[in-house]
């Protein structure tokens, strides 16, 4: 079983109300927001009406809220680079 | 002549709105890229719905009616056809949300 890894990438301010029911129907809020659906004719159908604001992958599990994002929290402390010799 | 109140077109006419007739380079990337962006979506869903044995009649619509990215001719990349012009075409900018809609095919001779 294969999901549909959904991100809106571009807001659908200003277009028509139909497609702006698809992003809403998908569960798309906001920008960036990300959802995970089965990957069904149905739902690639629903894509397809909104494929120039959204990107896709197939994935094969639904992530979670929180995995989603820790893929984009950057790691925590520092590390260096190159050492500087001391003075 | 000079001065805050000089009559200039935008003061003096209202809405003076100044579109360049064609793409600058830069805008002709991001929009080659924005193509091939939707070009990926299309084939994720595609082949996600082949390795399940089924298909979508809007994808095969898609897929033989509409031309990749690298299958378009840049005349058809950058600019649409228009009855109103001369010679039939004028930039692609100037369609209403052009970044967010898909505008690849012209009537055929034009």
């Amino acid at each position: 079983m294969s999901f549909f890894r959904i991100t809106l990438h571009r807001s659908a301010i200003g277009l028509p109300e139909r497609t702006r029911g698809v992003l809403q129907a998908l569960g798309l809020r906001r920008r960036m927001q990300t959802v995970f659906h089965p990957a069904e004719p149905q739902f690639a159908g629903m894509i397809m009406k909104v494929k120039e604001l959204v990107r896709v992958q197939e994935v094969e599990r639904r992530l979670t809220k929180g995995e989603v994002k820790a893929e984009r929290t950057p790691e925590k402390g520092f590390y260096i680079e190159k050492a500087v010799r001391r003075m | 002549m000079f001065g805050p109140f000089r009559a200039t077109n935008p003061l003096s006419g209202g809405l003076l709105w100044k579109i360049p007739w064609r793409l600058s380079k830069f805008q002709k990337r991001r929009h080659r890229l924005r193509l091939r962006a939707v070009d990926s979506v299309v084939a994720t869903l595609d082949a996600a719905l082949a390795k399940r044995g089924q298909t979508l009649e809007a994808i095969e619509r898609w897929k033989a009616e509409m031309p990749t990215e690298e299958e378009m001719l840049p005349k058809d990349k950058y600019t649409m056809f228009d009855r109103k012009e001369k010679k039939y075409r004028k930039g692609i900018h100037k369609l209403p949300k052009w970044t967010r809609v898909s505008q690849r095919i012209n009537p055929p001779g034009y």
